[in-house]
């Protein structure tokens, strides 16, 4: 079986490589080459799973050493068990339909074959993080993902903002691996291994292993999640991101890559002592919460979902926080499914209306594309959290875990995440009115036609999964991966269930009394400055901006003030002037005389021979 | 005659050859230079391939060979390679061939050009084989002048002269620094040998008292450290680069540069280690100066080639903090440093030369959206920028991890933090770059620009490109030799202070010192 998972490895690199050097010049090759790799990724991890499901074999690896010195062993290589078997189920799944609708999508781009190309180079890189069986080799992969996701979101490079997105994308995640690294040495330096299975035993016998420094290392780890899954204060990239592609935006900005956070989470959860747990739950809350306000009132349809992404983000983060890692890989495979179902949506309108992108300038889509109002409709009430479609299982798992006060819960964090529910239907529904249903606002609307049957196909497979994923008994599996204990966090589903039904029957009934049928926005009026503060996103972006002028700007600009001034300046010509000597003579060398050099080169042997020989005569 | 006597006399042996070649053959000087720098790339990658299974000579080198010269006071021919100098020979080959594919732009005095191009490369191999300290010198000097006078000549730009200049300068003032350094090693030892194996031998039974390595580390820090460009003595290095034409570049940031790390790793390590150690806080203070101060100058730069300048100035920061660790994990990352740097700096100022050879400028705000006009070019541009942040999948990425892990077992935290923290400063460089140049629209006067089309232009960067990919897709290659032969000179350096510290500390009733860590 670990033949397999280093097939499904290999398969999207072969893919990447035969489209960059032999398949570039003929599109359709290249698409059928990058749709074939993950597809048959998909099949194969499905054989996986089932052999899993059959044999109920716990965990398998194997690997090879990378790099090795001294005390330092660096593996590279394959771990087959629930975990990265879900995780494989999701980003082959779901991939595999996004590749087929970005077949569509792209249809006429001029850089087509190099799309698809940076898609497998993507896919390649996800499934190391997925299937890595040691710590450098996941960061390795970590920034591989992070360089596909660059080329993916500049892809429109001639357009200045998608190449500012890209920069500040790579950038963000790098300020995360900063501490992600840091994490990994120390951790290494303390406990003596960074492949996962020993780092677990190590562990498992002495808890007290990193000492002192528990609480930092596990934080500094946290960070490179932080980065990844856009956490607050490291948010700020993934809105921008939406620059890229849309289905770009749908693979790697909404199922997979931001995940691989809160993946690598859960695959290192035994590392992490209970106050960095509480800080990362804290950090979960505080991102979703703040997400979710800044959702309220966008006006890009993307945007709107990249903002409800970074609050479910959050979501699952804080979940891994209080405890329940198995509760957030519950969200996340049902978020992968509902999320890639609405960007998928949002492709489908954007195309259907000539690429345009203001909600404002849409609306009456409902007769005009059928298939993508009802396939929306059911990914917006998945995400929401309605009964039975799979978001209320998972979001009810995260909150249920957060209400369990004897497990690490904690009664504001649940408060938070029962008031990020509310605004979840809130600003879904306003999307989801404003742009389906009213009357056509522009002309493109008026004229908006469904989308072809090969993007409408991944849409309907898509909302079936959201639909039913919820009955899968996802969330026993990953914690069978997780090798916990499926503690007793569903005495709170009751609580959790009540709370949650409320909170979406007051965000709907706010949705609709504002927005239904609305012409422009009725919220401006009402709250002015805060809802400007919102359409500001708190200003997070202004203040960073400030802050990384009078910081790194600042000491850039006094090293290179004292480079030119004052090192080559005072300095060299301190030098010159003091040694005029020496200077005189060098000088001579402007003209390239080659005897000054034989000269020069015959003093310093000279200068050898004396000292030689000198010491032997004296 | 060993093949790597080969190795470093087919350069200099075309050298006389192209002097008797007629003037105004300018064709057959380029295919007389390409075609001795193609031969001792093959060899030296031959060298590389087979060197495990080849049997050790004297002290564990290979493809050994010695000529007596001065017997009486002990200087003789001697090369060989371990797993340290092995790697180097075959980067400065690969770096010595693709310049040779990237000579654009020198249309006077050709036969000069080409004589001094293949003298600067049979000296920087030279430099790197000899195991004799007479000749690790001479070498090096025979390799440093060609760069002078190439500069002065055949140099860009308005302040040629003061490039030059300065160049020379520094250069020199280095040089004879480390020679003042090599000289006391020879002296203090009284070994009466030029003859770095038996140096080392007679050093490893005689230790040199830890006073007087306490000074005679230090001229070797500044004399190879100028030679490195160490801050903040790395002003020439920019200036002199920016004015260089792209061959001379190409071999002195790549190759030649080198030449200081691998005379401190070499000598210093295992003759003066109580010498680091007294010095460790400045050298790694200066190697911080390094990687942060020169990254900052870098964010600044407004020309490529000064940009490139002071990127590969602050990544010998990362080589020298490998080398402060005075671990075996932490050196074998320098050596790895130093060989991917080697291919990536000579990657980047290829580039940079192609670039300036089609505009006649390198002015960062006058170029912009050329991906879209020269593909080939400015993937490659990507690809150098991506390795010179430290993406994983080139070599330097497996360098600069090691340095990290290395630092950390024996350095104080903030080291490794500030390392790292080099490498956000250059990701925000790197990447300004390929917004600015790459992306963004295409302006009208940026439309002349042609890419590499033919096999010729794309060669050089094909070469290097190929060899920093293989080495970072599977760093073993490299590092498994490398470490092997780290780890004797790791464990004399720490026989060495046992030896030393041990009889003094037990006599005052102290705790042996067994652990390296140190504590600022």
């Amino acid at each position: 079986m670990l033949t397999l998972a280093w097939i499904i490895l290999f398969l999207p690199l072969l893919s990447a490589l035969g489209i960059a050097f032999a398949a570039h010049k003929d599109q359709q090759l290249s698409a059928k080459i990058s749709i074939g790799a993950i597809g048959s990724g998909f099949i194969l991890s499905l054989i996986l799973f089932i052999n899993h499901l059959m044999t109920g074999s716990g965990s398998q690896e194997g690997a090879i050493t990378w790099l090795q010195a001294a005390g330092l062993e660096i593996g590279f290589g394959v771990r087959i068990d629930s975990l990265s078997i879900l995780m494989l189920l999701v980003v082959t799944g779901v991939g595999s339909l996004i590749h087929i609708y970005s077949q569509a999508y792209m249809q006429g781009d001029k850089s087509y074959s190099r799309y698809f190309g940076s898609l497998s180079l993507f896919t390649f890189s996800m499934l190391g993080i997925v299937l890595a069986t040691d710590f450098v080799q996941m960061f390795i992969f970590w920034e591989l993902v992070g360089v596909s996701s660059y080329l993916l979101i500049g892809f429109w490079f001639e357009k200045p903002s998608a190449a500012d997105a890209a920069k500040k994308a790579f950038l963000s995640n790098r300020m995360g691996d900063f501490g992600f690294i840091l994490g990994i040495i120390m951790i290494w330096g303390l406990a003596g291994s960074l492949n996962f299975t020993d780092l677990k035993e190590v562990f498992a016998a002495n808890p007290e292993v990193l000492g002192t420094l528990a609480t930092v290392a596990g934080l500094l780890v946290f960070c490179g999640a932080v980065g990844k899954s856009a956490q607050f204060p490291l948010h700020v990239w993934l809105p921008d991101a939406m620059e890229g592609p849309t289905p770009v935006s749908a693979l790697i900005h909404a199922a997979t890559m931001v995940a691989a956070g809160v993946y690598m989470l859960c695959r290192v959860y035994f590392v992490f002592s209970p106050d960095a747990l509480t800080v990362i739950s804290w950090i979960g809350g505080i991102t979703a919460l703040l997400a979710a306000l800044m959702a309220l009132q966008q006006d890009d349809i993307k945007r709107i979902l990249a903002y409800s992404t970074l609050s479910q983000l959050g979501y699952m983060v804080m979940a891994v926080g209080v405890h329940a890692p198995a509760a957030a890989m519950f969200h996340l495979t049902t978020h992968a499914f509902f999320k890639a179902l609405l960007f998928l949506g949002a492709g489908s309108v954007i195309y259907a209306v000539h690429h345009k992108q203001d909600i404002w300038q849409m609306g009456g889509l409902r007769e005009k594309m059928p298939t993508t109002y009802w396939t929306f409709l059911l990914g917006t009430l998945a995400l929401c959290g309605v009964f039975p479609l799979s978001g209320f299982f998972s979001k009810d798992a995260v909150l249920a875990s957060a209400a369990d006060t004897a497990h690490g819960g904690n009664g504001i964090l649940f408060g938070i995440g029962v008031v990020v529910a509310a605004l979840t239907t809130w600003y879904m529904l306003r999307l989801f009115f404003i742009t389906f249903h009213g009357t056509a606002r522009t002309k493109a609307a008026e004229d908006a036609k469904e989308s072809p049957r090969v993007m409408s196909l991944p849409l309907i497979i898509l909302a079936v999964a959201s639909a039913i994923a919820g009955f899968l008994g996802i969330e026993g599996f990953a914690s069978h991966g997780l090798g916990l204990e499926h503690h007793g966090a569903h005495a709170h589903a009751t609580l959790a269930m009540a709370f949650s039904f409320l909170a979406v029957i007051f965000g709907a009934s706010v949705a609709f009394a504002l927005y239904w049928n609305a012409e422009a926005d009725p919220i401006q009026r009402h709250l002015g400055g805060f809802s400007s503060i919102l359409r500001n996103r708190f200003y997070i972006d202004e203040i960073y901006d400030f802050l990384i002028l009078v910081t790194h700007e600042t000491l850039s600009q006094i090293a290179a003030w004292m480079d030119r001034w004052v090192l080559s300046g005072l300095i060299v010509r301190g030098v010159h002037g003091g040694a005029d000597l020496t200077g005189r003579a060098l000088r001579m060398l402007q003209t390239g005389n080659i005897q000054t050099y034989a000269f020069l080169f015959v003093l310093g042997i000279a200068v050898i021979i004396y000292f030689v020989v000198g010491r032997n005569v004296l | 005659m060993s093949l790597l006597s080969f190795i470093i006399a087919t350069p200099l042996i075309a050298a006389i050859g192209l002097l008797f070649v007629p003037r105004g053959y300018s064709y057959l000087y380029q295919i007389i230079a390409r075609g001795a720098a193609g031969i001792t790339f093959l060899l030296s990658l031959g060298m590389f391939l087979f060197y495990p299974q080849m049997a050790s000579g004297p002290g564990g080198f290979k493809f050994y060979q010695k000529v007596a010269w001065v017997e009486s006071i002990g200087i003789n021919y001697q090369v060989g390679v371990d797993g340290i100098n092995v790697g180097l020979i075959l980067m400065g080959a690969a770096v010595a061939l693709a310049a040779s594919f990237a000579c654009w732009g020198i249309n006077r005095r050709e036969r000069d050009f080409y004589f001094l191009f293949l003298v600067m490369v049979g000296g920087i191999l030279g430099a790197f084989a000899s195991l004799d300290v007479f000749f690790f010198y001479f070498f090096h000097e025979l390799a440093l002048v060609p760069t002078f006078i190439m500069i002065g000549v055949w140099g860009r730009g308005e302040d040629r002269n003061y490039a030059t200049f300065k160049i020379t300068i520094y250069l020199t003032i280095g040089a004879m620094l480390a020679l003042v350094g090599l000289v006391a090693l020879y002296v203090q030892s009284g070994a009466q040998t030029f003859d770095m194996i038996e140096l080392t031998n007679h050093v490893k039974e005689n230790p040199i008292p830890v006073d007087q390595q306490k000074v005679i580390f230090p001229l070797l820090l500044f004399g190879f450290g100028i030679l490195v460009s160490l801050w903040p003595l790395h002003t020439w290095a920019p200036v002199g680069y920016g004015a260089a034409p792209t061959p001379a570049a190409m071999l002195h940031a790549g190759v030649l540069k080198k030449f200081g790390l691998y005379g401190l790793i070499r000598l210093a390590i295992p003759m003066v280690p109580e010498g680091i150690r007294a010095w460790l806080e400045v050298f790694c203070f200066l190697a911080l100066g390094n990687i942060l101060y020169c990254g900052w100058v870098a964010m600044r730069q407004k020309d490529l080639n000064f940009l490139i300048g002071n990127s590969s100035v602050a990544h010998m920061g990362m080589a020298f903090i490998g080398i402060a660790s005075l671990s075996l994990i932490g050196i074998t990352g320098a050596v790895a440093i130093m060989v991917a740097h080697g291919l990536l700096a000579a990657l980047s100022f290829g580039l940079s030369g192609y670039l300036y050879h089609e505009k006649g400028s390198v002015e960062i705000s006058q170029l912009g959206g050329l991906l879209q006009k020269i593909p080939f070019i400015g993937v490659c541009l990507v690809i150098a920028m991506l390795a010179g942040c430290g993406v994983p999948g080139f070599a330097n990425f497996a360098g600069e991890i090691l340095v990290l892990f290395g630092a950390w077992e024996s350095l104080p935290w903030f080291v490794v933090a500030g390392a790292w923290g080099a490498l956000i400063i250059g990701a925000v460089y790197c990447l300004r770059a390929i917004r600015n140049i790459l992306h963004g629209a295409l302006s009208e006067e940026n439309s002349q620009f042609n890419d590499a089309s033919t096999l010729t232009t794309k060669f050089p960067f094909l070469v290097l490109v190929i060899l920093l990919v293989i080495f970072g897709v599977y760093p073993r290659l490299l590092t498994d030799r490398v470490s092997q032969s780290v780890e004797p000179l790791i464990n004399q350096a720490n026989d060495t202070t046992a030896q030393i510290v041990a009889p003094s500390a037990a006599l005052l009733g102290q705790n042996t010192p067994t652990a390296v860590r140190v504590d600022f």
